[in-house]
């Protein structure tokens, strides 16, 4: 908890807590990273249900594909830390942020884990891919969900 | 304006507890799907990403899901702009955000009776035509500008 409040008193998170404007010119990056993080995931996972750029075999398109993850998830992380840092005390004891951290490291670890696996083999449309690619929009529907909520919770 | 906001409909979505952050989280996730595709695609056509995937391939292949999830951002647009349209009618952002969903609109109409007539011609070429990249940085441009114009509508709201 004494992480948490001296980041929430750091001149950084003071200088956007105490602008009018900062917080939602944050938003927008978070907003236009969460459209391209969320637009990868999805194609990667249409593509082992043999939907969306079906003229590519796994493998090569989610190598294609990986950097721009990689970049917008990347934007997302600093972009969401620095709202986290902006309200840190009252984020901590938010329950919806709660539940999208617990859902954001259970997303990380399963997509560099079980979901980096399955894209990397050449199984085709193999029912375990599919019960993958589900489990992983699954995953990052939560931790979306999660954000939208901390606002009304 | 205030005929629609008198609407049972409207009404409801106004003073459900639920209904905006319902309609709210629906136009976020559909956002994935239609901004991150074409964002992606816009990508393919600056050339740089995807390059070895044909430019129509990833056009056709990505167009069907844009559709549906234009139509998911646009329905549930609607629907957020219905719940308060007196006030939203009124946002100058909202105005602007309008103005240039139809400018991208056009982007696309003009890229297709365009560049994209010929794409036979340039199709597995990693460097795309200047009409692609800039048919490509017009739209990358116009989305950015209004992802930022859909976020301050809720923070520069006009006064009931």
């Amino acid at each position: 908890m004494s992480l948490v409040q001296w980041l929430g008193h750091t001149a950084i998170a003071q200088a956007i807590h105490n602008s009018s404007w900062l917080f939602p010119f944050i938003e927008i990056f978070h907003l236009l990273a969460l459209g391209l993080l969320g637009g990868t995931v999805i194609l990667v996972d249409l593509r082992f249900f043999g939907l969306g750029m079906n003229g590519k075999a796994l493998p090569e398109l989610s190598r294609d594909i990986w950097p721009w993850t990689m970049l917008s998830l990347t934007v997302m992380i600093v972009s969401g830390f620095l709202l986290f840092m902006s309200e840190a005390v009252k984020m901590y004891g938010n329950q919806a942020f709660q539940f999208k951290m617990l859902f954001l490291a259970l997303a990380l670890i399963f997509t560099f884990t079980v979901h980096r696996r399955f894209t990397g083999a050449e199984t085709g449309a193999s029912l375990s891919g599919k019960v993958v690619a589900l489990i992983s929009m699954a995953l990052w529907t939560c931790v979306g969900l999660g954000g939208r909520a901390i606002g009304f919770v | 304006m205030q005929w629609l906001a008198n609407t049972p409909l409207s009404v409801s979505i106004r003073e459900s507890l639920w209904g905006y952050p319902i309609i709210e989280t629906v136009h976020v996730l559909g956002l994935c799907l239609f901004l991150g595709f074409t964002v992606m695609l816009d990508l393919r056509l600056l050339g740089v990403a995807m390059k070895s995937t044909p430019a129509s391939e990833v056009c056709g292949r990505l167009e069907p899901w844009m559709v549906g999830g234009f139509a998911v951002m646009l329905l549930s647009g609607a629907l957020l702009f219905y719940g308060d349209p007196a006030k939203f009618y009124g946002s100058i952002f909202m105005r602007v955000k309008f103005a240039m969903l139809i400018l991208a609109g056009l982007n696309v109409l003009i890229f297709k009776k365009g560049t994209y007539r010929k794409v036979r011609e340039w199709d597995l070429r990693g460097a795309t035509p200047a009409g692609a990249k800039i048919a490509a940085g017009l739209s990358l441009t116009l989305w950015i500008c209004i992802v930022a114009a859909g976020r301050a509508i809720a923070y520069f709201l006009p006064p009931d």
